[in-house]
């Protein structure tokens, strides 16, 4: 059987209007048994040049275990001229049966000046119907947000660990959500991000048994990469949102300070050093440390704890990595609501 | 899918990060540890899990068996058949320390002091590793020895557990070789566990797409009005395999495929397909329903057993090119053995539901390819617009193996100018749909076990019921006017028997 090598080229030109025939004919004239599948709409949206090609790559690894149809988009705001180029392409790999090519289909488009506000009217004539719509947004979200483009987007994906201002930045998500008819999912990457180190937290604490240390909590470590002080701040949130303490003035940027419910006082000492993101999250209490490290081969975290008198039984289990691939792999892997990232967001949104 | 009653109370930190119940810390304990389903499924099931963060920090295997070995010895067994089986490559540092919960306790089934000291070994574990006093005990050893081993376990204490922790049971089939043994077997079960400790696992319900037929079903209001007698002109499910009986032929001469196949796998999957919605998920609102099932299907008559089952054995022939033997040339089997490896059945489920809806079952070794699948044959659109009668029925496939996935054969207009009306299929794949593969069967059973959701797991009643619809015809083949036994070449559909029994009622088996 005859293979469509990946390219990771924007493939044949298309004028815009004649898309749906382009991509017709794109499948007609595929040799050999040919797949297409899809699962959703993924829109990619940038303002950075070049990030046509880059994000066609990204797409090429996504639709690897996500079939979609993928929109990639490069807006140029500043451009003179106003222009709408737009390219069809397939990526194709051996789906796990192993008997035949999977292909998802990509349509990129390159936005010039003011073509740049058809943004939705172009995204919303290209989706593959009745599929949900993603919208992974790599840029800054600013004002005025389109209230037209959130109300068709099913689930907006953006990092936040990018962010210059985060209260901000967040307020402008929320207002886009309140103008939305429909209910929108936000996912944050640098929330995906905190997933491996958040199960292995969590893991000590299946046993009804260990509930009590949820009392007991005196110190919390969390040991980050430089510029990944929100992922840390995060993870705090979350601990402080499904343990109900609430936050205090932080003494300093590295030192948190939260309040139980019982009104004892939980100290979070924010180091940052060389590593990962997040490199190791230690939670004491007066007699027990559990602590979660990044392993040296990289991908697995070692989670142990610690007591006195008791046989350390160190554990590894997966660490995920750091790049945009496996972060979105993993977020659209997941699905559901995020009422818990938005309850963590709500408890140090302040402290961000 | 529910919380099991003795599931301690949520932890807090879960929220949001799985939907499913979180498996529990404890001890596993496999009796017959250095057997072939251990090697092939537990520990492979086992590894994968804990590579993808799945099994609990808190978790250690004891391996029980008669074999000397040491704990290094044990590790090193399995560290070689995890490499030969695991779905993902073994990683060392993964394995080296999944490989430090892992330790050997050699006794005789029947000794009881093994099992005093067994009961001392698990006291330890819990201490070194947080196990907390549950325990979950698997049955990979043969059915003939699960009696010692109950009655030890019960003299032990190891049934017993204190507040907040558990102590279950896993066993394999075969459960019981009939009603009476297997009423029997569930007898001596609860003297030493309860019904709600003991987990009796059939691995086709692990499959992804067994699983996914309550989904399709109960998730998509489109299929409910046409899922009953009004709509369906029958039913076929087929388990098919190209395999021969290979090294099973001890087992297999006394079993057949109507008891290795039929009593259990194939007739839970009948169940999941024709069961009442239940009222929820919990594990016996499911079973409830599936139970009901098997109590539906008409009993027969010895007459009618020989008119509703065939029954046939392999004969030499080719598979995929390659010549074979026959069964009777096997190695270990009878050259007159009269054991069928291929069974095919007419049934039907006399409830309100599924009135007069025949199902054509049949499973077989040595047949062209191997694939299970279960289809639904809707009945004929009325022919009177397009003076044409549409064969063709419109026909919904579930396929569970290998190749998972669901497919939909509508009739559509040929383009032209003509009024040219034929089949297509719409086709949906597992594979290529969805990136990540589904995990093996055991994993998820396993995980199910730790978790205490038993959903998964069939009930005594479930057992005994099937085994009182196979009885009478397993009776009528050992009887003296026994039906014949038929002989099909390998690499055949089987019998021209089994193609009669559908083209009797005007139907033929779906063409796989």
């Amino acid at each position: 059987m005859p293979t469509v090598p990946e390219t990771y080229s924007l493939g044949i030109p298309a004028e815009i209007s004649r898309i749906d025939q382009e991509l017709k004919k794109l499948w007609q004239e595929g040799e050999g048994a040919m797949t297409r599948a899809s699962l959703m709409n993924l829109a990619v949206y940038s303002e950075e040049s070049g990030s046509l090609n880059s994000n066609t790559q990204l797409m090429a690894k996504i639709t690897e275990n996500h079939a979609c149809r993928a929109i990639v988009i490069e807006a140029d705001c500043r451009a003179k001229e106003n222009s709408v180029d737009a390219w069809i392409s397939a990526h194709c790999h051996v789906s796990r049966v192993g008997s035949k090519q999977v292909c998802s289909e990509q349509i990129s488009f390159l936005l010039k000046g003011g073509c740049t506000a058809l943004l939705p009217n172009i995204v919303f004539s290209h989706l593959d119907s009745d599929l949900p719509f993603y919208l992974w947004w790599q840029e800054e979200f600013r004002e005025p947000m389109d209230p037209q483009l959130w109300a068709w987007v099913d689930r907006v994906i953006y990092d936040s660990h990018g962010w210059k201002d985060f209260r901000a930045q967040m307020r402008l998500v929320e207002s886009a959500e309140q103008e939305a008819k429909q209910r929108i999912v936000f996912c944050d990457l640098n929330w995906t991000r905190l997933d491996n180190v958040r199960f292995a937290l969590a893991q000590f604490f299946d046993h009804s048994a260990s509930h009590h240390h949820f009392t007991k909590f005196r110190k919390l470590r969390i040991d980050f990469a430089p510029g990944f002080r929100s992922t840390a701040v995060l993870l705090a949130g979350w601990l402080a949102a499904q343990l109900n303490w609430r936050a205090e003035n932080a003494k300093s940027p590295q030192e948190l300070r939260f309040i139980d419910p019982s009104g004892r006082k939980i100290d979070i000492e924010l180091r940052e050093r060389d590593g990962e993101p997040i490199h190791e999250v230690a939670l004491t209490t007066a007699e027990v440390e559990f602590l979660v490290t990044h392993a040296e081969c990289g991908d697995l975290l070692e989670v142990s704890r610690a007591k006195p008198g008791e046989k350390p039984m160190p554990q590894l289990m997966p660490a995920g990595k750091n790049d945009p691939v496996s972060l979105m792999s993993e977020e659209l892997m997941r699905g559901g609501p995020h009422h818990v990232y938005l309850r963590a967001v709500k408890c140090v949104r302040d402290l961000l | 899918m529910h919380r099991a009653v003795d599931q301690p109370e949520p932890n807090p930190l879960r929220e949001g990060l799985t939907t499913r119940p979180v498996p529990q810390p404890c001890a596993i304990v496999i009796f017959g540890a250095t057997g072939d389903l251990t090697h092939r499924k537990l520990i492979p099931a086992l590894y994968n899990l804990a590579a993808d963060g799945e099994l609990p920090a808190g978790v250690a295997i004891v391996g029980f068996a008669r074999r000397n070995k040491s704990d290094d010895e044990f590790r090193r067994d399995l560290e070689e058949v995890t490499r030969k089986f695991s779905r993902q490559p073994v990683r060392d540092e993964i394995w080296k320390t999944f490989a430090q919960s892992i330790s050997y306790h050699q006794s005789e089934f029947d000794d009881e002091s093994g099992y005093k000291s067994l009961a001392k070994r698990l006291d330890e574990i819990d201490k070194n590793y947080g196990t907390r006093g549950n325990r979950l005990f698997y049955f990979a050893a043969a059915p003939d020895q699960f009696e010692p081993i109950l009655k030890h376990l019960k003299a032990a204490g190891l049934n017993e557990t204190c507040e907040g922790s558990w102590a279950r049971i896993i066993v394999e089939k075969p459960f019981g070789t009939d009603l009476a043994s297997a009423r029997e077997l569930n007898r001596i079960i609860r003297n030493s566990f309860t019904e709600e400790q003991t987990y009796r696992i059939d691995h086709f319900l692990g499959k992804e797409t067994a699983q996914n037929i309550l989904v399709l079903r109960f998730a998509n209001a489109i299929f409910s009005p046409l899922w009953n007698t009004h709509y369906v002109d029958h039913v076929q499910i087929t388990a098919a395999e190209t395999l021969g009986v290979g090294t099973r032929a001890g087992f297999y001469e006394r079993a057949g495929a109507l008891r290795d196949m039929v009593q259990n796998h194939l007739l839970q999957l009948l169940c999941l397909v024709a069961m009442e919605p239940p009222t929820d998920l919990a594990a016996d609102s499911i079973r409830d329903e599936k139970v009901k099932v098997v109590r539906s299907l008409r009993r027969w008559s010895r007459n009618e057993i020989a008119a509703n089952v065939v029954r046939g054995q392999y004969t030499a022939g080719a598979i995929h090119g390659e010549p074979v033997v026959g069964y009777r040339q096997e190695q270990n089997v009878n050259p007159d053995s009269q054991t069928e490896t291929f069974v095919a059945l007419r049934l039907f489920i006399d409830n309100w539901r599924w009135a007069d809806v025949p199902v054509y079952m049949r499973v077989g070794k040595r047949l062209p390819k191997s694939e299970t699948d279960i289809s639904i044959h809707f009945k004929k659109a009325p022919a009177v617009l397009f003076n044409k009668d549409l064969s063709d029925l419109n026909v919904l496939v579930i396929r569970i193996q290998p190749d998972e996935g669901i497919s939909l054969r509508i009739h559509a207009k040929v383009p032209g100018t003509s009024f040219r009306i034929e089949p297509v299929k719409m086709d949906f794949h597992y594979g290529t749909s969805f990136g990540k593969p589904s995990p093996e069967a055991y994993e998820r059973l396993l995980l199910d076990a730790m978790s205490g959701d038993a959903t998964l797991f069939a009930r005594s009643d479930e057992v005994e019921e099937a085994w009182a619809f196979i009885d009478p015809i397993e009776e009528a083949w050992h009887a003296n006017d026994a039906p014949e036994l038929f002989f099909y070449p390998a690499g055949s559909w089987g019998p021209e028997a089994a193609d009669n029994l559908l083209a009797r009622d005007g139907r033929a088996w779906r063409r796989l």
